[in-house]
Formats: structure tokens, sequence, C-alpha cells
């Protein structure tokens, strides 16, 4: 990579950076950051009202290999993830089998190397099969290379169980990610509420995600284990990590795109395509997703890209499958946030890029001089339209499909 | 992203505002209501006659498509089809190809390819007839025959026919639900008929653990005390109770929901003096309603059933002059 890039405003929270710089990049090092640079003989980009940012990390997606390459591979989702700005991502446990074993990272690992396009951290299981029962081989998972463990989108029913897993990992070192939702009152498939009623599907209470945020509070606090909340639905749950934050408990948590994004009324019309798990809740509880994102009680945003291939959401609703395939409409989507003024530049990226780094204990410097480069360019005025031709994951369970989008991620280099 | 949705066309209507699918209550305007009873009415006289047939559906193929059992709604609807002179297909989905894997996309496909031009559709899952509508089969008239906890339009139709030969007008009345209407299509579809045609004072009865999240939403009042919510009421439509719920925990038993939700002569005293009872069977004797109001003078459970199949044969006509006059014109996405 050997790359010139006049004129972008260059955001770099983690140094207070912010303002407009030339760029030059010469075999992947970042080697001049200044105004006005001249290189002779180099591919020049013109970064006018384009941001140059720290690579985005991603702290929930789901690659689905392997075991539902039917879906999604390695290869073409983390080159959907690096289309969007994404150097870094987690993968989830959730794959065929479970990523439990050293064998399962170290494929996961060797298909991402192939693949060249991102940098992916796989967040091991936290117990066997995920089915939270017995305790994984956590050590050796994090020998292989996993950054966290995770139990996935599942639960443990038992406390004794959960306990001594968090104790477990406490020891050796490894954070926990928490989907939290309780398994028994988060069996429906819609947010519980009027629209739930009115078109007949079961509900997920708010309760299920408070219950078992609160249920994991208190067990992290007790054995004094590290852990980060995934994809928060609720208000409700945003006010128990506030008050646990200020506390002082060492946690944090990030929503996804869609829950920032959507909420239950997109559900009408059986719309399958918003199906998700957790359900999008009611548009107070976006509103205080969004409140939270912009106080920092949401430390980051995930993707919880889960691409499906199109029978998968081809069913009378509550029988198709749950997750939507956000990559490609990830930037469009964030920059609504600034658009609508929840938050401000210097803050997404923090939320997209720096804190998800931080808390995936992902080591890197920067926008600094002389390192390899991790960055990503973004053109907040870019018009595309999200089709078959501009889509790079193969799931097709894109809710803006053939949608005109603004803002697109125009190049991202990785370390 | 944080608008609300933008709906468009509704998709059971045709441009104009015609059925041309029947899937649920909601959003059909009450000229469109009074239009399917008036129409329904018509056909009352057609059941009288030694003759009953009418060449309405003469050469077209209506498919009874009933992925759960059923045996008085499946009947009806096929009577209906037939007095309309149509050809009628009952497909057994129990024991057919959805039981050796094949999806629902791929079996309604199959008999679209056999030029079907109407299916009457019960599904376990809600929504069901609604994907099938959109993503199916958007050229083949849908009746919906039931779906999940959603919507059974018809039912709640001919209960809409029962109360106006019986009664007054409909902004006049006070009407009792009573029952399991969480799990209920039933009542969802009932109330939204009869908010729609103009009824006030709509109660739905029942404990908490049997009544939808968020009742108060669909625009009646709750009650948990059965001889509270009878209190002068003119109509009171009673729920089947399946005996499942006694075994996960949502009610302690069948005697103890009879004691205290059943619908006995005794509690019926506190109702108006010429109230109405329907319910759209099958009957429990004994746990939801007592025999002798089941059978007595205020029962119109056996009335019920032959207003179904005029409601049956007025929709089934509608539908299919909908669904061709859409068809002449440009089909464009609609959602609802």
């Amino acid at each position: 990579m050997d790359v010139l890039i006049k004129k972008a405003r260059v955001i770099d929270p983690t140094q207070h950076l912010d303002s407009q710089l030339d760029l030059y990049i010469n075999s992947g090092i970042l080697v001049a950051m200044a105004s006005n640079l001249e290189v002779d003989h180099v591919r020049q980009v013109d970064g006018s009202g384009c941001i140059i940012c720290p690579g985005l990390v991603d702290l929930s997606c789901n690659l689905r290999e392997p075991g539902y390459s039917q879906k999604g591979t390695i290869d073409s989702e983390t080159a959907a993830a690096a289309q969007s700005g994404y150097t870094h991502i987690c993968a989830s446990p959730s794959t065929s089998p479970c990523t439990d074993t050293p064998a399962i990272v170290q494929l996961i690992l060797d298909r991402a190397h192939q693949a060249r396009h991102c940098r992916v951290y796989p967040v091991g299981a936290l117990t066997r099969n995920l089915e939270g029962q017995q305790l994984s081989n956590m050590a050796a998972l994090r020998d292989a290379g996993c950054i966290a463990v995770s139990n996935g989108s599942g639960d443990c029913d038992e406390n004794m169980t959960l306990l001594r897993c968090y104790e477990y990992a406490a020891s050796q070192g490894l954070p926990v990610f928490i989907q939290a939702q309780d398994k028994h009152l988060g069996k429906g498939c819609i947010h519980e509420g009027a629209i739930a009623t009115r078109m007949g599907l079961d509900g997920i209470p708010i309760i299920a995600e408070t219950l078992s945020i609160s249920r994991h509070l208190q067990l992290l606090h007790h054995v004094g284990l590290r852990g980060h909340f995934n994809q928060v639905s609720s208000g409700s749950g945003v006010e128990l990590i506030r008050q646990a934050k200020r506390a002082g408990q060492d946690i944090t948590a990030d929503a996804s795109i869609a829950h920032l994004s959507f909420n239950e009324t997109w559900v009408r019309g059986y719309d399958s395509q918003y199906h998700l798990h957790p359900p999008l809740r009611s548009e107070d509880d976006q509103q205080a997703l969004l409140v939270g994102l912009a106080d920092g009680t949401l430390d980051g945003i995930c993707s919880a890209h889960q691409p499906h291939e199109e029978a998968a959401k081809k069913a009378p609703f509550s029988s198709t499958e749950p997750g939507m395939a956000s990559y490609d409409m990830l930037i469009p989507l964030a920059l609504q946030l600034i658009r609508n003024q929840t938050i401000d530049w210097v803050t997404l990226v923090d939320r997209l890029s720096i804190a998800p780094a931080r808390i995936a204990g992902i080591n890197r410097s920067g926008l600094q001089v002389g390192v390899k480069a991790d960055l990503c360019l973004i053109d907040p005025n870019y018009r595309w339209t999200l089709d078959a031709s501009t889509a790079v994951s193969t799931g097709t369970n894109q809710p803006l499909w053939e949608q005109h989008l603004q803002g697109r991620s125009l190049l991202s280099i990785c370390p | 992203m944080t608008r609300v949705k933008q709906l468009k066309r509704p998709l059971q209507l045709t441009n104009d505002g015609q059925l041309r699918h029947f899937l649920t209550i909601d959003g059909l305007s009450k000229t469109l209501l009074n239009n399917i009873l008036n129409t329904a009415e018509s056909f009352i006289i057609v059941g009288s006659k030694a003759v009953k047939n009418v060449p309405l559906l003469r050469g077209k193929t209506v498919v009874n498509l009933f992925f759960e059992n059923s045996t008085r709604t499946r009947s009806t609807f096929e009577l209906a089809a037939k007095r309309l002179s149509a050809d009628v297909l009952n497909i057994d989905i129990l024991t057919s190809s959805a039981s050796k894997g094949e999806s629902l996309l791929d079996t309604l496909r199959n008999l679209r390819a056999m030029q079907s031009d109407m299916f009457v559709i019960r599904h376990a899952d809600s929504g069901a007839a609604h994907f099938i509508a959109a993503e199916v089969t958007p050229d083949v008239a849908i009746i919906n025959a039931g779906d999940g906890h959603h919507s059974h339009p018809t039912q709640a139709m001919l209960d809409m026919l029962t109360i106006r030969r019986h009664k007054s007008n409909f902004d006049q009345l006070s009407v009792a639900i009573v029952g399991d209407i969480r799990h209920s299509r039933v009542a969802r579809s009932q109330v939204q008929a009869l908010k729609t045609l103009g009824c006030s004072d709509v109660r739905l009865i029942a404990p908490d653990t049997l009544m939808p999240p968020h009742a108060s939403t669909l625009g009646v009042t709750t009650y948990r005390d059965l001889d509270q919510g009878l209190e002068g009421v003119d109509v009171v439509m009673v729920l089947r109770l399946q005996t499942e719920r006694m075994t996960s925990a949502f009610l302690p038993s069948a005697n103890e929901y009879y004691n205290f939700y059943g619908l006995t002569r005794k509690r019926l005293q506190r109702a108006k003096a010429d109230v109405i009872i329907m319910h759209p069977g099958p009957i429990n004797r004994g746990v939801e309603i007592e025999s002798e109001v089941a059978d007595g003078k205020h029962s119109m459970i056996l009335n019920q059933v032959g207003y179904g199949i005029a409601i049956r044969m007025a929709v089934m006509s509608m539908v299919i002059t909908g669904q061709a006059c859409q068809s002449r014109e440009t089909n464009y996405g609609c959602v609802d």
C-alpha cells in the first residue's frame, strides 16, 4: 500500500487530534502526517470532506464459519467488515462446532489470515458447546488466541455454574462478554409491547434483559471479574449499567447499530428483516440507548453482524432466524447518529474504534508516524445504492437493500 | 432512522380499497366491514333455498390449506366454496410434504403452479397469511382462516353478523370477551371488528396470565373479576380454554378456572336480561361454560355456525373480484 491522502480531517481521540492533514502511507507504514505533504510518483487520494480515523473495531459479529457457510464465510464477511472501515473484529463463539477448542480458534485465525481483510479476534465459548453446563478449556482458548469468553446468545441456567465459570475466567485473566437475556423470559420473537399484542406475536419483556443484567452484575462483582455487555437493548438496561459504573464496577457495554437506528415499529407488516435477538424495542428505549451512547454509559457501538441466506428470512415471522447483516449498512447508519445530533464525529470515532479497542484489549498505536498504519477513510457525502453490485457481505438480510444511502468507507488499512 | 416506518398501501386491499386478500380486520374501514355483513346477509337467503348454489366462483379453484387441525372452520369454508360453485381441494398438510421437511414457501409455490385461485390458510404462526400474501403468491387470493395468536377475521365477522342480527346498533352495546385472550386470535379480531363498527364498551375478562400484555392499548377495558366484567353487558363472547394452559403455568386447574371464570347461569344474572352468549367452538362444557348456558335460550352458538358459511361465501366472492381488479393494475410493493 503506497498512497498519499490529501486534505482529510484526521480524528484520533487518543491523541486529541482533530485537524486537516495529509497522510503518506508507504508499504503499510504511516510515513508522514502533516499539512501540505508532497510526494512524487505516488497514488494520490483527495480526502477533502473525508474523515481519517483509527481503523474501526467490532466487539460483536458472527462470521458463520465453521458450520454455517451457506450464510457467510470468514473470507466474505471479513471483506465486508474491511469495506466498512473495520480493521479489527471480535468474532462470536456461536459457530458450529462452537469456539470451545483451540483447534477451532486456530481454524478461524488461519482462515482470517489467509483472507487478509482485517484482523480477527475470536471470543471463546464460556462453556462447552455453549450449553451452559461444563466449563470450557479457557486457559487453552486464551493461549490459542481468544481475547475473552462468552456464552454467546445463550445463558447459563445455574447460578452455581455461572459463578464457577466466572471464577475460572478471572483466574485465567479473561474478561467475559455477555449478551444479557434470560433464557426463559427471552423465548419470544419481538419486544413485548402494544405492537406485539396487536400482531399476536410472543413478546420478550424488558425484564428478560434487566433481570439478566442484574444477575451478571452481581456475579461479576462477587468474583471481581471484568465484564462487557454486548447489545444492550432497553432503556432500563442502560440505566442498570449506568448505576453499576457509578458504583465503580469494572464493566463496559455496547449497543448494536441496529438497536440505535431502528425500533419495534419497523417490525410492522411482519418484516422479518427486523427480527433481531434481543428484539428491537420501543422508541423510548431507542432514545435511551442514544442518550447512553452520548453520555458514555454505552462505551461502544457493535455491528452484531449476522448474515443469513435468503431462506432464513423467508417464512412466517416467528419461524425466521433473528439477525441483520449490518456491515454494508454500518457507515450510513452510524453517520445518521451525527446527522440527528446524537453525537459528534470525535465521539463516533471513540465509540466505533477507540473504546472497542480498549475493551477488547487490542494494543495499537493509533495514528502514529513510523508505525504500521491502522486506519480508515470515510466519505460522509458519498452517495450510493446498496445492491448486488455494492454489497460485500453474502448475507441477504439487509433491510436497506436497494435504498439510496449516504456515506461510505473508501479505504481501510489493516496493520 | 428514528422515524417511524412509513406504510404503503395495505397488503389486503386493491388500489381502490377493495378486498383482494382477507388477512386481518386491522386497518379495514367500517364501510368495508358493513359491506361484508351485507353481502353475507344476501347469502343467508341462498342457504335457505332448495338449490343452494350460486355460480360466482365457477371455474375457480379454492385450496383449503390447514396446517393446524380444524373441523368446523374447514368444513364451513369447503361448504362456502362449493355453494359458490368453486372446485375445492383440501390439502391435509399434517400428512403431506410439510412433514417431509418441505418449507412453507415451497409447498405454496407448488400449489400456485397448479393454477389455484384462492388459498384458505390456517397456520400456527402469527403472520403466516401475511407472509404468503406478500412473499409467495401475491396473485392468488389469500383468506386467513386463523394465524397463530394474531387473527381469525372470518370468525370475527360471523360473530359481528350474529350480533347485528340479534341486537341493535353496535354503538349502543356493551360486549364482554371472557377467557384465554392472550392466546386467542379470535379475541384480537373480535376487538378490532367491534371497535371499527363503533362499539365503545368492549371488555376483556381474564386473569393476568391469560390477558395479553398491554391489552388496554387495544382500546378496551380489562377486568380480572368476571362478575364485575359481566355487569350490564348485552353480549358475552366466551373463548375456548385449551387444556395445555393447565400444564404450562398459566392456570392452576380446570376446576379453579371454572369456579372463577366459568360462565354459569348464576353469573349471567349480572348481564342484561336479553344478553346473547357466543362461543367460537368447540366448547368445553364445565370448563369455560356451564352446559345449561351453552344450550340455553341466550345461546347463539349454533346460529354462529350457519352464519359462518354466509360470511365465508361473502369474503370469498369479494376477494376474487378484488384480485381480478388488482391483477389488471400495476402491482407495487405494499405492507401492513
